[in-house]
């Protein structure tokens, strides 16, 4: 039965390692990134639960003093380079661009295979930096730190976020080529769904901003082996331009990781409330504003940092400014809900939740902008409530989204809706129990990395701690209703939700070369609206009735 | 499907247009490489002009310009074999091909010559080698010949690269179709470009600072 | 022919203004030999993207017109942040 049902799509294609590792079919390659992505976020993900269950005491008992700087340098440099940087564009995005556009693949296969092989091959130099004894400067790497004092595997983890660097550039290349040149007939640029204008925003910020980190990694391992003295005061170099140069990635790299995000939340949104998507043309500009603006804000990062007071100024207007398109964004999604047929199926849950994390995190942001209010929270909890409420609440939670919404898709598969529901709503409280109580003690000045506190901060401590756990449980049990989906899930049909998108289109899983006829476009995106389209509400347990 | 490399394309033309925008993609991306390693050799220069000026004058400028004379002439001759292979002379773009990869291998072992003459002198303060200079400031002299090490070999590393795939290229030439050939042709001469720009960029602020 | 002929004279170009800038480099113009170095090089870029790599076509220029912008950042916010 299921084997009948395979026949004839990309699953079908040969089941061997051969078959998968040599693959250059964009939806296999996508399966290999999922993979590889998902070990990384439980591994980045433990280290977190046991950073969490150290910090429920105000004593250092757990874990040394040294154990705990590793442990969230590693947690930050995996969470970062190997889970949230590539996640959205290398799996959900690989899967899906050349579907969206209407394309038989990207337009570079082999480079899309080489770009996870070279992802692999950087991410051993990370996992030999864990087991060969770990790194302890942060995921920053800030100089002279890591430079003259650090005497972890600096080079050895900095040298695997270079080479993972080139798997971001090839994806970007791959992607930006792809939506300029291989669009079926009439899909205008306007109407591509939101979710290719942001991959396509993603993928001009990887291009363009990852070389300059590769550079400043690649001068602090030359300036620990060679000596060379770029960054050194004493042998004339600028430790401050270190920072310069890594938060002129590391800021725009906020908005790889948050872009593909916004894109499944564009797709999602008006699906479940059957509205087209308020303000495409809004939706898709402010994408490409974020990309632009995202490269103006770097300074706020640097605001004690002895900058100049001028320059302070200029990067804390700025970074008001980049609160705006995200705002529009915010809007528009709103307005769509407004007079919709709303539906709580499990991506739109998770879709929602998003919309109050991100818009949540983003209003904190606008916090540590002010220059004299960044001056009190700056490297307190404070600033790590924001950014997990962005990275962890906003990225995560539309990975989540995303994952659910196109899974029935990608494996021909229901999952079960219930779990999905219940694993949604867990992560929700599970992440406001656990960040919540740092933008309080944050707050009240409790610096970030540091393995003990006065106990006065232990109410709250206790609680993210409890929250962490919860979170952890929320994370986990998507990996067993999904994997157990995958053997004894309901078959689904072609469009189960009832989607508008020319991924929707083709049979679920798609074939090897995706379209049976190429498709020809004369709708916009999002035409939930038009005649012909209203179709009886769907459900997404019907079973499949004509195969 | 129709000498097509990617599945992704019906026809030849629309993927060699595909090619050239993906490198020029990348040559944006390399420029930005760059861009950062010279931020970091502008903010220097700013904080210890004289002492770059004074260290400057160490270089050896006749052998830097004669190899930015060779440079210029490989891509001369890169040019030379894109002509040819657009007018589908395959002898013509082997020779030129073969001409440029020979430059290019001038131009490294020039370099050479230079890093050996300079390790000689003391002026390599690298990996520990003693540092014996006589000018003023040393100490910023040091820093000066630091990042004329790191600069010029990063992109030396780049004209390897080039070597490398051009030297690949004409290795299974027999082997690739018409089509293909043009578009390696195509591909490789704008990354040899962009390398020689990138020198043309280096000469003047490495080895021309108020002579 | 003048095919040929155009990336000659791109050539003898290139070396021409190869040895303006070596011949400079001679002589102190107080301050500016930097800049004229810097602009003679562009000068250079330019010949070569033009005749040599074709740079011809909206989405090649489209590449090169973001790099430059970005460059633009990088090096614009950098010195001003000192």
């Amino acid at each position: 039965m299921s084997r009948a049902a395979m026949q004839g799509t990309y699953l079908a294609e040969g089941s061997g390692p051969r078959a998968w590792l040599l693959t250059t079919d964009h939806k296999r390659v996508a399966w290999l990134y999922l993979i590889s992505l998902t070990a990384f976020f439980f591994l980045g993900g433990a280290m977190a639960v046991l950073m969490r269950i150290e910090l429920a005491t105000p004593a250092g008992d757990l874990v040394s003093d040294d154990t705990y700087n590793r442990l969230f340098s590693l947690h930050g440099i995996i969470m970062v380079w190997f889970f949230l940087v590539p996640s959205i564009p290398a799996t959900l995005g690989n899967f899906l661009l050349p579907l969206m556009i209407g394309a038989r693949d990207l337009a570079f296969p082999r480079l899309n295979l080489a770009s996870w092989y070279v992802f692999i091959f950087g991410s051993l130099f990370a996992l030999f930096a864990v087991v060969a004894g770990g790194v302890d400067t942060g995921w920053t790497f800030y100089t002279p730190l890591s430079t003259l004092y650090a005497n972890g595997w600096v080079s050895t983890a900095a040298f695997g976020v270079f080479i993972v660097g080139f798997s971001t550039i090839m994806t970007g290349i791959n992607f930006i080529v792809t939506v300029h040149t291989l669009r079926a007939p009439g899909l205008t640029w306007f109407r591509l769904p939101i979710f290719v204008w942001t991959l396509y925003a993603t993928s001009l910020v990887m291009v363009l901003a990852t070389p300059v980190l590769a550079a400043s990694l690649i001068l602090i391992v030359l300036e620990r082996v060679f000596g060379i003295g770029i960054f050194n005061p004493d042998l004339g170099g600028d430790p401050l331009l270190f920072q310069h140069l890594f938060w002129f990635y590391s800021h725009p790299a906020v908005y790889i990781m948050i872009l593909p995000g916004m894109g499944v939340v564009s797709e999602v949104l008006p699906c479940f409330s059957r509205r087209p998507l308020f303000g495409y043309k809004a939706v898709a500009i402010s994408s490409m504003a974020i990309a632009v603006f995202g490269f103006l804000v770097w300074g706020h990062h640097m605001f004690v940092s002895g900058q100049s007071a001028y320059a302070g100024v200029v990067f804390s207007f700025l970074s008001f400014c980049v609160a705006i398109p995200s705002a529009i964004k915010v809007f528009n999604w709103s307005l769509t809900l407004r007079k919709g047929e709303i539906s709580f199926e499990t991506p739109m849950l998770y879709a929602l939740f998003f919309l109050a994390l991100f818009t949540f995190g983003g209003l904190a942001g606008l916090f540590l902008a002010s220059l004299a209010v960044d001056v009190h929270v700056h490297d307190t909890y404070f600033v790590i409530a924001h950014f997990h409420y962005i990275m962890v609440g906003g990225m995560v939670t539309a990975y989540m989204a995303g994952l659910h919404f196109w899974w029935p898709k990608m494996t021909g598969r229901m999952y079960s809706e219930t779990a999905g529901r219940i694993a949604a709503t867990v992560t929700f409280v599970g992440f406001n129990l656990t960040f919540f109580p740092q933008f309080v003690v944050g707050f009240d000045g409790m610096p970030r990395r540091y393995h003990t506190y006065p106990p006065e901060f232990q109410f709250w401590n206790v609680l993210s701690s409890a929250g962490a756990v919860v979170l952890a449980i929320g994370y986990l049990m998507p990996l067993f209703y999904l994997g157990w989906s995958l053997f004894r899930g309901t078959h689904a049909t072609d469009n189960p939700w009832n989607a508008t998108g020319l991924e929707w289109q083709t049979s679920s899983p798609p074939p090897p070369h995706n379209f049976e006829t190429m498709p020809v476009v004369t709708r916009p995106a999002y035409a939930y609206d038009m005649k012909g389209l209203e179709h009886e509400r769907f459900s997404p347990h019907r079973e499949e009735a004509a195969r | 499907m129709s000498g097509t490399e990617s599945i992704a394309f019906d026809t030849p033309q629309r993927e060699r247009r595909a090619d050239t925008f993906a490198m020029w993609v990348f040559i944006g991306s390399e420029a930005m490489l760059f861009g950062a390693i010279f931020l970091v050799f502008l903010v220097a220069h700013i904080d210890f002009g004289p002492a770059f000026a004074a260290a400057s004058k160490h270089l050896s400028l006749p052998l830097g310009t004669f190899n930015t004379a060779v440079l210029i002439t490989s891509s001369f001759t890169m040019a030379l074999a894109h002509r040819a292979a657009l007018q589908r002379r395959w002898r013509a773009t082997v020779r030129a091909l073969a001409a440029t990869v020979s430059l290019g291998v001038c131009f490294l072992i020039v370099k050479g010559i230079e890093y050996g003459n300079e390790i000689h002198e003391g002026l390599a303060p690298l990996l520990g080698l003693p540092f014996r200079y006589a000018g003023p400031d040393p100490v910023h002299a040091e820093f000066f010949f630091g990042l004329y090490f790191m600069m010029t070999s990063l992109h030396a590393l780049h004209l390897i690269g080039g070597i490398v795939v051009i030297a690949g290229m004409i290795a299974l030439w027999r082997t690739a179709s018409p089509a293909n050939r043009l578009r390696r042709v195509v591909a490789v001469g704008l990354y040899w470009h962009f390398v020689d720009i990138v020198w043309v960029f280096m000469f003047p602020v490495l080895y021309l600072i108020n002579r | 022919m003048s095919e040929l002929r155009k990336l000659t004279f791109g050539y003898l170009g290139l070396l021409a203004l190869l040895a303006l800038t070596v011949a400079s480099s001679f002589v102190d113009l107080g301050g500016f030999n930097v800049a004229l170095n810097l602009a003679i090089a562009a000068a250079k870029a330019v010949l070569i993207a033009l005749l040599f790599m074709h740079l011809t076509g909206t989405l090649p220029r489209l590449a090169v017109a973001a790099a430059g912008l970005w460059l633009i950042i990088l090096f614009g916010l950098t010195v001003i942040g000192r």
